[in-house]
């Protein structure tokens, strides 16, 4: 009877482990997967990297009580994650990390008529601090506090960094359009 | 216009608090946005893209990894015992390759040209014993091609002997 008992209550802790972990970790997994993709610039390595962090953290989910800020926690875990896959694989697949925003060709733009999706390029091809501090602002919508944490930076050079990107980003819109205006005229 | 002017400079020099970012997002995504302002739409457009983004079902993805995991241990052990069972095949079916040697005198010699310059003077010595024990059979067929010879002889002899009985008979 005793046993039963055991049982149930091992059955039922492990349920109410799982209820809390869903509550506190997967709730971020969205947010987890675009910060991923933003670094990692691959859906599929995105997907991995939080499918191994939700397994790392589950194995870890005890210490996640004494955790003040849960997302900014896992957002940061991601981020030095992601860090070290592009370091692991350096050779293969990284982009450079000054890559420059490269005016495309009548068939590219063609292709990629829509302007967000031109700026969402333009985002990628910012080095990584920028494109993940800019996204993690414009997207996420997180203080500058928080990712000063994820990033290991003090505060004034995330938004030092944030400027940058933005200003990038805004040159680029404007050289674009300037680009649009003079082939309609022509 | 003005205040969306201002607020927008302030956005690209990094310094908006995120209420003010969310008063921004507001003003694009509405209809009323000034000519001047259209072009940066897009960019705040962009960002709402990317924010409905989701990860496509990471636990599920675990379950999968856990049993490709599996697959691999069972594909480790099949290969191994396939890659086991052709070195077993072969093992039984190729010829044992032993080291070339020969006896000599009780001695084992393992140099092939020393066995090969022994087995030719050892040949050649057996080619002469033949031609010498043949010797004796020449003589024989000298004896025997005589003997034909004197046979013939006598066959000529037999036969005059045979015609002239007959003469004598009528005399």
């Amino acid at each position: 009877m005793s046993d039963v008992r055991n049982s149930t209550f091992l059955r039922l802790y492990k349920c109410m482990e799982s209820i809390q972990f869903n509550q506190q970790i997967l709730r971020y997994s969205d947010a987890l997967f675009r910060l991923a993709k933003s670094i990692l610039r691959n859906t599929e390595a995105a997907q991995d990297a939080v499918q191994e962090l939700t397994v790392k953290l589950w194995e870890r989910r005890n210490a996640l009580d004494e955790v003040e800020n849960i997302q900014a926690f896992t957002m940061r875990s991601m981020r030095n994650l992601c860090l070290d896959t592009i370091r692991k694989n350096r050779d293969e697949d990284e982009l450079p990390e000054e890559l420059e925003y490269e005016e495309r060709n009548p068939y590219q733009q063609t292709e990629q008529k829509d302007l967000a999706i031109r700026i969402r390029s333009m985002i990628d091809r910012l080095p990584e601090l920028q494109r993940t501090i800019i996204r993690m602002r414009d997207v996420e919508g997180l203080e500058l506090a928080e990712i000063a944490f994820i990033t290991s930076l003090n505060e004034n050079a995330v938004s030092v960094n944030l400027s940058r990107a933005r200003q990038k980003i805004r040159s680029q819109i404007l050289k674009e359009q300037k680009r649009v205006e003079e082939t309609i005229w022509k | 216009m003005e205040m969306m002017n201002e607020l927008l400079e302030k956005y690209f020099r990094g310094e908006t608090s995120l209420s003010e970012e969310k008063e921004l997002k507001h003003y694009f995504s509405t209809g009323n946005v000034s000519a001047g302002h259209e072009i940066y739409r897009a960019l705040f457009d962009a960002f709402e893209e990317e924010k409905q983004e989701t990860a496509s079902g990471p636990l599920r993805k675990v379950e999968t990894r856990k049993r490709s995991v599996k697959h691999s241990w069972i594909n480790l052990i099949v290969y191994s015992g396939i890659a086991a069972a052709v070195v077993l095949v072969l093992w039984i079916q190729l010829p044992k390759q032993q080291p070339d040697y020969a006896i000599i005198h009780g001695v084992r010699i393992d140099d092939p040209e020393y066995v090969q310059r022994y087995a030719e003077k050892r040949l050649s010595y057996v080619n002469e014993i033949l031609k010498k024990g043949l010797r004796p059979m020449k003589s024989m067929e000298t004896v025997q091609q005589n003997l034909q010879l004197l046979n013939k002889i006598k066959e000529i002899h037999d036969k005059i002997m045979q015609q002239e009985e007959p003469h004598n008979i009528n005399n």
